[in-house]
Protein backbone atom coordinates (compact mmCIF):
# COMPACT_ATOMS: atom_id res chain seq x y z
CA UNK A 1 0.00 0.00 0.00
CA UNK A 2 2.76 2.30 0.90
CA UNK A 3 4.60 1.44 -1.96
CA UNK A 4 1.49 2.47 -4.10
CA UNK A 5 1.18 5.66 -2.52
CA UNK A 6 5.10 6.20 -3.61
CA UNK A 7 4.65 5.62 -6.82
CA UNK A 8 1.70 7.71 -7.42
CA UNK A 9 3.66 10.52 -5.87
CA UNK A 10 7.03 9.93 -7.69
CA UNK A 11 5.15 10.33 -10.97
CA UNK A 12 6.19 13.69 -11.95
CA UNK A 13 6.34 13.61 -15.84
CA UNK A 14 6.93 16.87 -17.93
CA UNK A 15 3.04 16.61 -18.34
CA UNK A 16 2.37 16.94 -14.73
CA UNK A 17 4.58 19.54 -14.14
CA UNK A 18 2.82 21.78 -17.25
CA UNK A 19 -0.34 21.23 -15.94
CA UNK A 20 0.64 22.59 -12.25
CA UNK A 21 2.13 25.78 -13.88
CA UNK A 22 -1.21 26.11 -15.87
CA UNK A 23 -3.19 25.75 -12.90
CA UNK A 24 -1.44 28.66 -11.58
CA UNK A 25 -1.26 30.49 -14.56
CA UNK A 26 -4.82 30.46 -14.85
CA UNK A 27 -5.34 31.23 -11.11
CA UNK A 28 -2.94 34.31 -11.50
CA UNK A 29 -5.10 35.12 -14.10
CA UNK A 30 -8.65 34.69 -12.53
CA UNK A 31 -7.59 36.33 -9.20
CA UNK A 32 -5.84 39.62 -11.32
CA UNK A 33 -9.12 40.63 -13.27
CA UNK A 34 -11.22 40.24 -9.95
CA UNK A 35 -8.33 42.61 -8.31
CA UNK A 36 -8.74 45.19 -11.29
CA UNK A 37 -12.86 44.97 -11.11
CA UNK A 38 -12.54 45.90 -7.38
CA UNK A 39 -10.27 48.45 -7.53
CA UNK A 40 -11.95 50.44 -10.50
CA UNK A 41 -15.28 49.58 -7.94
CA UNK A 42 -13.57 51.20 -4.98
CA UNK A 43 -12.37 54.37 -6.31
CA UNK A 44 -15.49 54.89 -7.49
CA UNK A 45 -16.90 54.78 -4.28
CA UNK A 46 -14.64 56.48 -2.43
CA UNK A 47 -14.19 59.32 -5.05
CA UNK A 48 -18.31 59.26 -4.17
CA UNK A 49 -17.59 59.15 -0.28
CA UNK A 50 -15.04 61.99 -0.77
CA UNK A 51 -17.07 64.13 -2.40
CA UNK A 52 -20.68 63.29 -1.36
CA UNK A 53 -19.69 63.20 2.34
CA UNK A 54 -19.55 66.60 2.99
CA UNK A 55 -22.64 67.67 1.77
CA UNK A 56 -24.48 65.25 3.63
CA UNK A 57 -25.78 66.71 6.81
CA UNK A 58 -29.53 67.56 7.92
CA UNK A 59 -29.72 70.88 6.26
CA UNK A 60 -29.31 69.10 2.96
CA UNK A 61 -32.18 66.24 3.89
CA UNK A 62 -34.74 68.99 5.33
CA UNK A 63 -34.27 71.06 2.42
CA UNK A 64 -35.66 72.19 -0.78
CA UNK A 65 -33.37 73.04 -4.06
CA UNK A 66 -32.56 76.81 -4.12
CA UNK A 67 -31.69 78.85 -7.13
CA UNK A 68 -27.81 79.55 -7.90
CA UNK A 69 -26.22 81.01 -4.89
CA UNK A 70 -28.63 80.36 -1.97
CA UNK A 71 -28.14 77.33 0.88
CA UNK A 72 -30.47 74.70 -0.99
CA UNK A 73 -30.60 71.20 -0.03
CA UNK A 74 -32.11 67.75 -1.78
CA UNK A 75 -35.26 67.47 0.26
CA UNK A 76 -37.68 67.43 -2.81
CA UNK A 77 -35.54 65.48 -5.14
CA UNK A 78 -35.68 62.64 -2.62
CA UNK A 79 -39.21 62.84 -2.23
CA UNK A 80 -39.64 63.02 -5.59
CA UNK A 81 -37.49 60.26 -6.64
CA UNK A 82 -39.34 58.07 -3.88
CA UNK A 83 -42.82 59.18 -4.88
CA UNK A 84 -42.15 57.97 -8.68
CA UNK A 85 -40.63 54.66 -7.70
CA UNK A 86 -42.80 53.64 -5.58
CA UNK A 87 -45.77 54.77 -8.22
CA UNK A 88 -44.03 52.52 -10.39
CA UNK A 89 -43.62 49.81 -8.08
CA UNK A 90 -47.48 50.03 -7.80
CA UNK A 91 -47.66 49.60 -11.59
CA UNK A 92 -45.16 47.31 -12.42
CA UNK A 93 -45.01 44.73 -9.67
CA UNK A 94 -48.50 43.03 -9.92
CA UNK A 95 -48.68 43.29 -13.91
CA UNK A 96 -44.85 41.96 -13.71
CA UNK A 97 -45.83 39.10 -11.37
CA UNK A 98 -49.13 38.70 -13.35
CA UNK A 99 -47.16 38.39 -16.76
CA UNK A 100 -45.11 35.99 -14.96
CA UNK A 101 -47.07 33.79 -14.20
CA UNK A 102 -48.97 33.51 -17.39
CA UNK A 103 -44.95 33.24 -19.11
CA UNK A 104 -44.58 29.98 -16.77
CA UNK A 105 -47.97 28.83 -16.16
CA UNK A 106 -49.93 29.54 -19.87
CA UNK A 107 -50.74 26.12 -21.77
CA UNK A 108 -50.63 27.96 -24.98
CA UNK A 109 -46.84 27.80 -26.02
CA UNK A 110 -47.04 29.59 -29.17
CA UNK A 111 -48.29 32.72 -27.37
CA UNK A 112 -45.60 32.61 -24.00
CA UNK A 113 -43.04 32.11 -26.52
CA UNK A 114 -43.43 35.09 -28.30
CA UNK A 115 -44.39 37.14 -24.95
CA UNK A 116 -41.36 35.89 -23.74
CA UNK A 117 -39.58 37.33 -26.68
CA UNK A 118 -41.03 40.72 -26.51
CA UNK A 119 -40.36 40.88 -22.72
CA UNK A 120 -36.87 40.05 -23.39
CA UNK A 121 -36.73 42.54 -26.48
CA UNK A 122 -38.00 45.00 -24.01
CA UNK A 123 -35.22 44.64 -21.13
CA UNK A 124 -32.53 45.07 -23.60
CA UNK A 125 -34.25 48.24 -25.21
CA UNK A 126 -32.15 51.49 -23.87
CA UNK A 127 -33.71 53.22 -21.20
CA UNK A 128 -33.87 56.29 -23.06
CA UNK A 129 -36.32 55.08 -25.93
CA UNK A 130 -38.62 53.97 -23.33
CA UNK A 131 -38.57 57.97 -22.18
CA UNK A 132 -38.97 58.61 -25.77
CA UNK A 133 -42.14 56.14 -25.98
CA UNK A 134 -43.42 57.07 -22.87
CA UNK A 135 -42.94 61.11 -24.17
CA UNK A 136 -44.86 60.22 -27.62
CA UNK A 137 -47.60 58.03 -25.18
CA UNK A 138 -48.56 60.85 -22.31
CA UNK A 139 -46.43 63.60 -22.13
CA UNK A 140 -47.51 64.83 -25.66
CA UNK A 141 -51.05 64.77 -24.91
CA UNK A 142 -50.77 65.73 -20.59
CA UNK A 143 -47.66 67.23 -20.80
CA UNK A 144 -44.74 66.83 -18.30
CA UNK A 145 -45.47 64.96 -14.97
CA UNK A 146 -44.18 62.95 -12.21
CA UNK A 147 -46.93 60.08 -13.66
CA UNK A 148 -45.64 59.76 -16.67
CA UNK A 149 -41.85 59.53 -15.47
CA UNK A 150 -43.28 56.79 -13.56
CA UNK A 151 -44.97 55.03 -16.42
CA UNK A 152 -41.33 55.20 -17.83
CA UNK A 153 -39.68 53.06 -14.82
CA UNK A 154 -42.54 50.68 -14.85
CA UNK A 155 -41.77 50.18 -18.32
CA UNK A 156 -38.61 49.48 -17.73
CA UNK A 157 -39.25 47.31 -14.54
CA UNK A 158 -41.86 45.43 -16.01
CA UNK A 159 -40.31 42.70 -18.06
CA UNK A 160 -37.33 42.15 -15.23
CA UNK A 161 -40.44 41.28 -12.93
CA UNK A 162 -41.93 38.75 -15.36
CA UNK A 163 -38.82 36.99 -16.13
CA UNK A 164 -37.72 36.57 -13.14
CA UNK A 165 -41.33 35.43 -11.56
CA UNK A 166 -41.35 32.95 -14.58
CA UNK A 167 -37.88 31.69 -13.94
CA UNK A 168 -38.73 31.36 -10.11
CA UNK A 169 -42.16 29.28 -10.97
CA UNK A 170 -40.10 27.47 -13.30
CA UNK A 171 -37.61 26.22 -10.24
CA UNK A 172 -40.75 25.22 -8.23
CA UNK A 173 -40.20 21.07 -8.24
CA UNK A 174 -43.04 19.99 -11.23
CA UNK A 175 -43.48 17.51 -7.95
CA UNK A 176 -44.87 20.13 -5.74
CA UNK A 177 -47.22 21.69 -8.37
CA UNK A 178 -49.08 18.26 -9.02
CA UNK A 179 -49.24 17.31 -5.54
CA UNK A 180 -50.94 20.89 -5.17
CA UNK A 181 -53.64 18.87 -8.24
CA UNK A 182 -53.58 15.65 -6.75
CA UNK A 183 -55.38 17.12 -3.54
CA UNK A 184 -57.98 18.32 -6.06
CA UNK A 185 -57.22 21.89 -6.11
CA UNK A 186 -58.19 24.23 -8.88
CA UNK A 187 -55.25 25.61 -11.03
CA UNK A 188 -55.42 29.38 -9.87
CA UNK A 189 -55.63 28.00 -5.99
CA UNK A 190 -52.19 25.82 -6.91
CA UNK A 191 -50.17 28.42 -8.60
CA UNK A 192 -51.17 31.37 -6.30
CA UNK A 193 -50.95 29.39 -2.83
CA UNK A 194 -48.90 26.63 -3.51
CA UNK A 195 -46.14 27.83 -6.27
CA UNK A 196 -45.94 31.58 -5.92
CA UNK A 197 -44.83 30.95 -2.12
CA UNK A 198 -42.59 28.47 -3.08
CA UNK A 199 -40.83 30.97 -5.81
CA UNK A 200 -41.07 33.57 -3.27
CA UNK A 201 -37.39 34.26 -2.86
CA UNK A 202 -36.76 34.53 -6.17
CA UNK A 203 -39.95 37.04 -6.94
CA UNK A 204 -38.72 39.28 -4.27
CA UNK A 205 -35.13 39.13 -5.52
CA UNK A 206 -36.26 40.28 -8.78
CA UNK A 207 -38.42 43.10 -7.37
CA UNK A 208 -35.34 44.32 -5.42
CA UNK A 209 -33.02 44.09 -8.24
CA UNK A 210 -35.54 45.69 -10.78
CA UNK A 211 -36.30 48.57 -7.65
CA UNK A 212 -32.38 49.67 -7.55
CA UNK A 213 -32.47 49.83 -10.94
CA UNK A 214 -35.46 52.13 -11.00
CA UNK A 215 -33.74 54.61 -8.85
CA UNK A 216 -30.71 55.22 -10.51
CA UNK A 217 -32.30 55.36 -14.34
CA UNK A 218 -32.00 59.07 -15.69
CA UNK A 219 -32.84 59.25 -19.49
CA UNK A 220 -36.22 57.95 -18.75
CA UNK A 221 -37.34 60.29 -16.72
CA UNK A 222 -35.45 63.16 -18.71
CA UNK A 223 -38.56 63.50 -21.15
CA UNK A 224 -41.48 62.75 -18.81
CA UNK A 225 -41.40 63.86 -15.16
CA UNK A 226 -38.28 66.56 -16.36
CA UNK A 227 -37.12 67.74 -13.29
CA UNK A 228 -39.06 70.50 -11.30
CA UNK A 229 -36.76 73.05 -8.61
CA UNK A 230 -40.15 73.73 -6.25
CA UNK A 231 -41.70 70.81 -4.86
CA UNK A 232 -45.71 69.62 -5.67
CA UNK A 233 -47.55 66.87 -4.59
CA UNK A 234 -49.40 66.52 -7.71
CA UNK A 235 -48.22 63.88 -9.66
CA UNK A 236 -49.48 65.09 -13.01
CA UNK A 237 -47.14 68.02 -12.73
CA UNK A 238 -43.14 67.87 -13.23
CA UNK A 239 -41.42 66.53 -10.11
CA UNK A 240 -37.78 66.51 -9.39
CA UNK A 241 -35.98 62.98 -8.62
CA UNK A 242 -32.29 62.36 -7.78
CA UNK A 243 -31.37 61.40 -11.09
CA UNK A 244 -32.29 64.20 -12.78
CA UNK A 245 -30.89 66.49 -9.91
CA UNK A 246 -27.50 65.27 -10.42
CA UNK A 247 -27.87 65.29 -14.26
CA UNK A 248 -28.47 69.16 -14.09
CA UNK A 249 -26.41 69.83 -11.32
CA UNK A 250 -23.43 68.50 -12.24
CA UNK A 251 -22.65 70.00 -15.34
CA UNK A 252 -23.34 73.88 -13.61
CA UNK A 253 -20.13 76.07 -12.92
CA UNK A 254 -21.31 76.55 -9.34
CA UNK A 255 -19.20 74.72 -6.34
CA UNK A 256 -22.43 74.49 -4.26
CA UNK A 257 -24.58 72.71 -6.89
CA UNK A 258 -21.58 69.92 -7.86
CA UNK A 259 -21.22 69.11 -4.04
CA UNK A 260 -24.81 68.43 -3.86
CA UNK A 261 -24.86 66.49 -7.16
CA UNK A 262 -22.41 64.15 -5.34
CA UNK A 263 -24.22 64.14 -2.66
CA UNK A 264 -27.66 62.87 -4.05
CA UNK A 265 -25.01 60.22 -6.32
CA UNK A 266 -23.64 58.98 -2.93
CA UNK A 267 -27.65 59.22 -1.57
CA UNK A 268 -28.50 56.74 -4.63
CA UNK A 269 -25.90 54.10 -4.38
CA UNK A 270 -26.69 53.79 -0.64
CA UNK A 271 -30.16 53.27 -1.52
CA UNK A 272 -29.00 50.61 -4.42
CA UNK A 273 -26.14 49.46 -2.50
CA UNK A 274 -28.88 48.79 0.75
CA UNK A 275 -31.61 47.13 -1.64
CA UNK A 276 -28.99 44.38 -2.60
CA UNK A 277 -27.71 44.00 0.47
CA UNK A 278 -31.51 42.90 1.56
CA UNK A 279 -31.79 41.00 -1.26
CA UNK A 280 -28.69 39.40 -0.97
CA UNK A 281 -30.00 38.43 2.74
CA UNK A 282 -33.24 37.55 1.81
CA UNK A 283 -32.17 34.88 -0.76
CA UNK A 284 -29.65 33.30 1.77
CA UNK A 285 -32.18 33.10 4.33
CA UNK A 286 -34.96 31.56 1.83
CA UNK A 287 -32.08 29.15 0.73
CA UNK A 288 -30.88 28.26 4.46
CA UNK A 289 -35.22 27.14 5.03
CA UNK A 290 -35.23 24.82 2.21
CA UNK B 1 -67.61 -6.10 3.56
CA UNK B 2 -67.86 -8.39 0.94
CA UNK B 3 -64.56 -9.78 0.69
CA UNK B 4 -63.86 -9.02 -2.92
CA UNK B 5 -65.61 -5.77 -3.94
CA UNK B 6 -64.34 -3.70 -6.93
CA UNK B 7 -63.32 -0.27 -6.26
CA UNK B 8 -61.67 0.49 -9.93
CA UNK B 9 -62.41 -1.69 -12.90
CA UNK B 10 -59.81 -0.81 -15.47
CA UNK B 11 -60.77 -2.30 -19.18
CA UNK B 12 -58.61 -2.22 -22.25
CA UNK B 13 -56.21 0.47 -21.35
CA UNK B 14 -53.70 1.89 -23.84
CA UNK B 15 -51.50 5.00 -23.01
CA UNK B 16 -49.63 7.09 -25.43
CA UNK B 17 -46.61 9.88 -24.29
CA UNK B 18 -47.11 11.54 -27.78
CA UNK B 19 -46.24 8.74 -30.36
CA UNK B 20 -44.82 6.18 -27.66
CA UNK B 21 -47.16 3.21 -27.08
CA UNK B 22 -46.40 3.18 -23.33
CA UNK B 23 -49.74 0.73 -22.23
CA UNK B 24 -51.14 -1.88 -24.00
CA UNK B 25 -54.38 -3.35 -23.80
CA UNK B 26 -54.55 -3.50 -19.61
CA UNK B 27 -57.52 -5.13 -17.87
CA UNK B 28 -57.54 -5.28 -14.34
CA UNK B 29 -59.79 -4.83 -10.54
CA UNK B 30 -58.33 -2.93 -8.06
CA UNK B 31 -60.49 -3.86 -5.26
CA UNK B 32 -61.61 -2.11 -2.50
CA UNK B 33 -59.90 -1.51 0.97
CA UNK B 34 -57.22 -3.53 0.15
CA UNK B 35 -53.74 -3.17 -0.88
CA UNK B 36 -52.70 -3.52 -4.50
CA UNK B 37 -49.26 -3.32 -5.44
CA UNK B 38 -48.06 -2.79 -9.16
CA UNK B 39 -44.53 -3.96 -9.65
CA UNK B 40 -42.34 -4.18 -12.32
CA UNK B 41 -38.97 -3.27 -13.98
CA UNK B 42 -38.35 0.52 -14.79
CA UNK B 43 -39.78 1.92 -17.96
CA UNK B 44 -42.82 -0.91 -17.50
CA UNK B 45 -45.37 1.53 -17.12
CA UNK B 46 -46.69 1.13 -13.71
CA UNK B 47 -46.15 4.64 -12.57
CA UNK B 48 -48.05 5.82 -16.07
CA UNK B 49 -51.16 3.37 -15.43
CA UNK B 50 -51.21 5.09 -11.60
CA UNK B 51 -51.18 8.52 -12.82
CA UNK B 52 -54.05 7.70 -14.87
CA UNK B 53 -55.88 6.77 -12.14
CA UNK B 54 -55.95 10.12 -10.91
CA UNK B 55 -55.88 11.80 -14.65
CA UNK B 56 -52.09 13.45 -13.43
CA UNK B 57 -51.57 12.87 -16.87
CA UNK B 58 -54.08 15.52 -17.81
CA UNK B 59 -51.19 17.97 -16.80
CA UNK B 60 -49.46 17.87 -19.56
CA UNK B 61 -49.66 17.93 -23.33
CA UNK B 62 -49.69 14.87 -25.74
CA UNK B 63 -49.91 12.69 -23.00
CA UNK B 64 -53.75 10.33 -23.85
CA UNK B 65 -55.31 7.72 -23.00
CA UNK B 66 -57.47 5.36 -24.60
CA UNK B 67 -60.36 2.57 -22.85
CA UNK B 68 -62.62 2.83 -19.82
CA UNK B 69 -61.47 3.13 -16.09
CA UNK B 70 -64.38 2.49 -13.98
CA UNK B 71 -64.73 4.22 -10.69
CA UNK B 72 -67.99 4.12 -8.88
CA UNK B 73 -69.73 3.43 -12.14
CA UNK B 74 -68.49 6.25 -13.96
CA UNK B 75 -65.42 6.27 -16.82
CA UNK B 76 -62.56 8.50 -14.96
CA UNK B 77 -61.36 8.66 -18.65
CA UNK B 78 -63.96 10.71 -20.04
CA UNK B 79 -62.51 13.93 -20.83
CA UNK B 80 -66.22 15.66 -19.24
CA UNK B 81 -65.31 14.27 -15.59
CA UNK B 82 -64.35 16.93 -13.32
CA UNK B 83 -60.74 16.76 -12.43
CA UNK B 84 -60.91 18.55 -9.37
CA UNK B 85 -63.57 16.41 -7.56
CA UNK B 86 -62.15 13.12 -9.33
CA UNK B 87 -58.56 14.15 -6.87
CA UNK B 88 -60.29 14.90 -4.32
CA UNK B 89 -62.11 11.49 -4.19
CA UNK B 90 -58.51 9.61 -5.48
CA UNK B 91 -55.35 10.83 -3.48
CA UNK B 92 -52.25 10.47 -4.50
CA UNK B 93 -48.64 10.64 -2.76
CA UNK B 94 -45.01 11.28 -4.82
CA UNK B 95 -42.23 9.59 -4.55
CA UNK B 96 -40.21 12.36 -3.14
CA UNK B 97 -42.04 14.28 -0.38
CA UNK B 98 -44.03 17.09 -1.04
CA UNK B 99 -44.46 19.38 1.80
CA UNK B 100 -45.78 23.33 0.34
CA UNK B 101 -43.64 26.02 1.45
CA UNK B 102 -46.19 26.86 4.34
CA UNK B 103 -46.17 25.66 8.22
CA UNK B 104 -47.56 22.61 8.81
CA UNK B 105 -50.79 23.21 9.95
CA UNK B 106 -51.65 25.03 6.64
CA UNK B 107 -50.17 22.14 4.77
CA UNK B 108 -53.27 19.87 5.55
CA UNK B 109 -55.93 23.12 6.35
CA UNK B 110 -55.25 23.89 2.56
CA UNK B 111 -56.97 20.32 1.21
CA UNK B 112 -59.38 20.63 4.13
CA UNK B 113 -60.65 24.10 3.17
CA UNK B 114 -60.97 23.04 -1.06
CA UNK B 115 -64.40 21.14 -0.46
CA UNK B 116 -65.52 22.60 2.98
CA UNK B 117 -65.73 25.74 4.99
CA UNK B 118 -65.71 24.29 8.80
CA UNK B 119 -64.84 26.52 11.56
CA UNK B 120 -61.33 26.69 12.81
CA UNK B 121 -62.25 24.31 15.79
CA UNK B 122 -63.23 21.85 13.68
CA UNK B 123 -60.32 22.16 11.13
CA UNK B 124 -58.18 22.02 13.98
CA UNK B 125 -59.96 18.49 15.23
CA UNK B 126 -59.47 17.16 11.28
CA UNK B 127 -55.88 17.72 11.34
CA UNK B 128 -55.07 16.52 14.80
CA UNK B 129 -56.73 13.07 13.27
CA UNK B 130 -55.18 12.83 10.02
CA UNK B 131 -51.55 14.03 12.00
CA UNK B 132 -52.63 11.09 14.74
CA UNK B 133 -53.56 8.43 11.30
CA UNK B 134 -50.02 8.62 10.16
CA UNK B 135 -48.55 8.40 13.86
CA UNK B 136 -46.79 12.28 13.08
CA UNK B 137 -49.03 13.87 16.26
CA UNK B 138 -47.04 13.15 19.09
CA UNK B 139 -44.08 14.41 17.11
CA UNK B 140 -45.19 18.00 15.32
CA UNK B 141 -48.02 19.06 18.05
CA UNK B 142 -46.15 21.49 19.81
CA UNK B 143 -44.78 23.02 15.97
CA UNK B 144 -47.88 22.90 14.13
CA UNK B 145 -47.15 26.47 12.69
CA UNK B 146 -43.88 26.17 11.60
CA UNK B 147 -42.51 25.15 8.45
CA UNK B 148 -43.36 22.04 6.95
CA UNK B 149 -39.77 22.18 5.28
CA UNK B 150 -37.93 21.91 8.90
CA UNK B 151 -39.42 18.27 8.98
CA UNK B 152 -36.99 15.47 8.12
CA UNK B 153 -37.29 13.31 4.82
CA UNK B 154 -39.64 10.34 6.49
CA UNK B 155 -41.88 13.17 8.31
CA UNK B 156 -42.37 14.90 5.72
CA UNK B 157 -43.70 12.02 3.76
CA UNK B 158 -45.70 11.53 6.55
CA UNK B 159 -47.26 14.51 6.49
CA UNK B 160 -48.15 14.57 2.71
CA UNK B 161 -50.09 11.09 3.50
CA UNK B 162 -51.81 12.81 6.47
CA UNK B 163 -52.47 15.69 4.32
CA UNK B 164 -53.99 13.13 1.07
CA UNK B 165 -56.28 12.12 4.20
CA UNK B 166 -57.77 14.77 5.15
CA UNK B 167 -59.45 15.26 2.12
CA UNK B 168 -61.00 12.34 2.76
CA UNK B 169 -60.29 10.30 -0.43
CA UNK B 170 -61.43 6.70 -1.20
CA UNK B 171 -58.55 5.66 -2.77
CA UNK B 172 -54.98 6.76 -2.19
CA UNK B 173 -52.00 6.21 -4.64
CA UNK B 174 -48.69 5.93 -3.95
CA UNK B 175 -45.97 6.54 -6.06
CA UNK B 176 -42.65 4.30 -4.86
CA UNK B 177 -43.42 6.47 -1.49
CA UNK B 178 -40.76 5.40 0.42
CA UNK B 179 -37.79 5.19 -2.15
CA UNK B 180 -36.44 8.45 -0.78
CA UNK B 181 -36.37 7.39 2.56
CA UNK B 182 -34.38 5.71 5.14
CA UNK B 183 -35.33 2.37 6.79
CA UNK B 184 -37.44 3.06 9.39
CA UNK B 185 -39.38 6.23 8.37
CA UNK B 186 -40.15 3.09 5.44
CA UNK B 187 -41.12 0.50 8.31
CA UNK B 188 -43.16 3.24 9.40
CA UNK B 189 -44.89 4.04 6.38
CA UNK B 190 -45.52 0.72 5.80
CA UNK B 191 -46.96 -0.22 8.93
CA UNK B 192 -49.09 2.39 8.48
CA UNK B 193 -50.76 0.91 4.95
CA UNK B 194 -51.82 -2.03 6.92
CA UNK B 195 -54.08 0.35 9.24
CA UNK B 196 -54.93 2.27 6.36
CA UNK B 197 -56.21 -0.28 4.32
CA UNK B 198 -59.20 -0.52 6.60
CA UNK B 199 -60.42 2.49 5.68
CA UNK B 200 -59.01 3.17 2.46
CA UNK B 201 -58.09 1.38 -0.83
CA UNK B 202 -54.65 1.61 -1.42
CA UNK B 203 -52.48 1.57 -5.16
CA UNK B 204 -49.19 0.92 -4.39
CA UNK B 205 -46.38 1.36 -7.11
CA UNK B 206 -42.79 -0.14 -5.74
CA UNK B 207 -39.58 -1.28 -6.95
CA UNK B 208 -38.77 -3.19 -3.54
CA UNK B 209 -40.21 -6.55 -3.96
CA UNK B 210 -39.86 -7.04 -0.31
CA UNK B 211 -42.14 -4.72 0.43
CA UNK B 212 -44.62 -5.89 -2.18
CA UNK B 213 -44.77 -8.91 -0.23
CA UNK B 214 -45.04 -7.39 3.13
CA UNK B 215 -47.81 -5.03 2.45
CA UNK B 216 -49.85 -5.82 -0.38
CA UNK B 217 -52.90 -7.86 -0.60
CA UNK B 218 -52.62 -8.10 -4.40
CA UNK B 219 -49.79 -7.67 -6.63
CA UNK B 220 -49.83 -6.75 -10.80
CA UNK B 221 -46.63 -7.49 -12.35
CA UNK B 222 -46.27 -5.42 -15.39
CA UNK B 223 -43.03 -5.79 -17.99
CA UNK B 224 -42.59 -3.29 -20.96
CA UNK B 225 -45.89 -1.60 -20.86
CA UNK B 226 -48.24 -4.57 -20.71
CA UNK B 227 -49.90 -6.37 -17.58
CA UNK B 228 -48.43 -9.94 -17.32
CA UNK B 229 -50.17 -11.40 -14.30
CA UNK B 230 -51.92 -10.29 -11.51
CA UNK B 231 -53.32 -12.40 -8.42
CA UNK B 232 -53.07 -12.46 -4.64
CA UNK B 233 -49.25 -11.55 -3.53
CA UNK B 234 -48.90 -14.91 -1.80
CA UNK B 235 -49.45 -16.68 -5.16
CA UNK B 236 -47.74 -14.81 -7.05
CA UNK B 237 -44.72 -14.40 -5.27
CA UNK B 238 -44.48 -18.23 -4.86
CA UNK B 239 -46.47 -19.88 -7.40
CA UNK B 240 -46.27 -17.27 -10.50
CA UNK B 241 -48.03 -18.52 -13.59
CA UNK B 242 -45.98 -16.71 -16.58
CA UNK B 243 -41.78 -17.50 -16.66
CA UNK B 244 -41.27 -13.98 -16.71
CA UNK B 245 -42.97 -13.57 -13.27
CA UNK B 246 -41.20 -16.12 -12.29
CA UNK B 247 -37.72 -14.16 -13.85
CA UNK B 248 -38.11 -10.74 -12.19
CA UNK B 249 -39.19 -12.16 -8.86
CA UNK B 250 -36.05 -14.43 -8.86
CA UNK B 251 -33.67 -11.68 -9.60
CA UNK B 252 -33.21 -12.59 -13.20
CA UNK B 253 -33.24 -9.31 -14.37
CA UNK B 254 -34.99 -5.85 -13.94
Amino acid sequence: MAQDVKKLQGRTNHLITWRFIKNRLMTVFAFSTILVMLCILISVLITLFINGLSGLSFFTLTHMTAPQGLPGGLLNPILGSMIQVGIAIIIAVPTGILGGIFLAECSNKKLSTIIRFIADIMMSVPSILIGLFVYILLVMTMGYSALAGSVALALLALPVIARTTEEALNMVPSAIHEAGFALGAPKWKVILFICLPAAKGGIITGILLSISRMAGETAPLLFTSLGNSDWSWNILKPMASLPLTIYQYADSADDTWIKLAWTAALLITFFVLCLNLIARIYVDRHRKKD
Amino acid sequence: MTDNQVAISIQKVDFYYGAYHALRNINFDINAKKVTAMIGPSGCGKSTLLRMLNRMYDLYPNQYAKGNILFDDVNILDKDIDLNILRSRIGMVFQKPTPFSMSIYENIAFGIKLYERPSSARIQEKIETALRQVALWDEVKDRLHRSALGLSGGQQQRLCIARALAVEPEVLLLDEPTSALDPISTAKIEELLDILKEKYTIVLVTHNLQQAARCADNVAFFYSGGLIEVNDAATLFTKPAQAKTHDYITGRFG
